[in-house]
């Protein structure tokens, strides 16, 4: 299970960047789908290695960059999960191109005392 | 009652695996340094790596000059399989990991004479996901399938298909036996990523052994 190897290494790279006091809403990450992320074993994995950190509670957004398949036959071109899809216009074999992408996003934090 | 703090969000930039990237580049430079060509062979469990590993070491006697590193879970019994054909040999036990990262190869690299070494193997723990995302600093992935897997495998597996410099199809001895269908899986294999070289290889008859030697001589990267 890869998701955990990832999910710490991408803890590592935010605790750092969180302002001191701060309470983390949402960190977001933007995964390729060649990454074959599974996202409930990403999820469980975040909240394991962020538990008892400044990181934990914070939810995290994972932004999935499907497959783009292209059609040589008929030149349309759309997004999909899987890179084994037929085209409309009978053609078995379009090409699909995947994204391997793993890339820090942004976070969101909350700021100020709450009353 | 709305929640009465501001949230900001807050912009980031980087990769999430910088730290095992960063060490990865650091065993590349020093590899290069070194003359070193390094191969992070990826298969499944049972798709025979260290098989295809011992016949490599066997033919490649006199040839080349090897060092091999070696990741599984636990026990040492590929370390120890490929101890009889090389003398650098280490085995890396990785616990609970289900891949290699690049600071457990630096890690696994100090601990090593390569001095005259020119060749690399990588044989990393037996998996067609996990493994094909950490660099590790090598030169090339190879990935290996087998006749015994299915001819699926390729298909379903398309991270490794697009990731590989070279993808091995072992076991093909036993093709009279099998129903798998070889066309079939280099049409995946094709679609996926089109100009990969495709070499069927047979580690217990040596069938294909000199067309896979060949390539490392002179891989086409």
């Amino acid at each position: 299970m890869h998701e955990f190897s990832i999910a710490q290494a991408l803890a590592d790279q935010v605790l750092p960047k969180v302002p001191t006091g701060a309470r983390v809403r949402e960190v977001e990450v933007r995964i390729g789908m060649l990454r074959g992320i599974e996202q409930e074993a990403m999820t469980m994995s975040w909240q394991a290695v962020t538990f008892d950190t400044p990181l934990a509670g914070a939810a995290l957004a994972m932004d999935v960059v499907p497959w783009t398949i292209s059609c040589g036959e008929c030149g349309r071109e759309w997004t999909s999960a899987a890179p084994f899809a037929e085209c409309e216009c009978g053609n078995a074999t379009p090409t699909p191109t995947g994204s391997d992408e793993l890339d820090l996003v942004s976070m969101t934090v909350e700021e100020g005392e709450p009353e | 009652m709305t929640d009465p703090r501001d949230a900001v969000r807050i912009p980031l930039v980087g990769r999430v695996l910088e730290a095992n990237d960063t060490i990865a580049a650091v065993v590349r430079d020093e590899l290069q340094a070194r003359g070193i060509f390094a191969v992070d062979l990826i298969g499944a469990p049972g798709s025979g790596k260290t098989a295809l590993l011992e016949a490599t070491l066997r033919t490649l006697a006199g040839r080349r000059r090897p060092a091999v590193l070696v990741g599984d879970l636990t026990t040492r019994r590929d370390g120890d399989r490929l101890a009889r054909w090389c003398d650098r040999v280490v085995q890396i036990s990785t616990g609970e990991g289900c891949h290699l990262e690049a600071g457990q190869v630096r890690d696994a690299l100090s601990g090593l004479d390569l001095d005259g070494v020119d060749l690399l193997f990588i044989e990393n723990v037996g998996n067609l996901i996990c493994p094909v995302g950490f660099d590790l600093g090598q030169n090339v992935k190879v990935g290996l399938f087998s006749l015994t897997e299915g001819d699926d495998k390729a298909a379903k597996h398309p991270y490794l298909v697009t990731a590989a410099d070279l993808i091995l199809l072992n076991k093909i001895d036993l093709a009279p036996y099998l129903t798998f269908d070889r066309a079939g899986f280099e049409a995946d294999v094709r679609l996926l990523n089109p100009t990969v070289p495709i070499l069927g290889v047979s580690s217990t008859t040596g069938e294909g052994l000199d067309g896979w030697l060949d390539w490392l001589d002179a891989p086409k990267v």
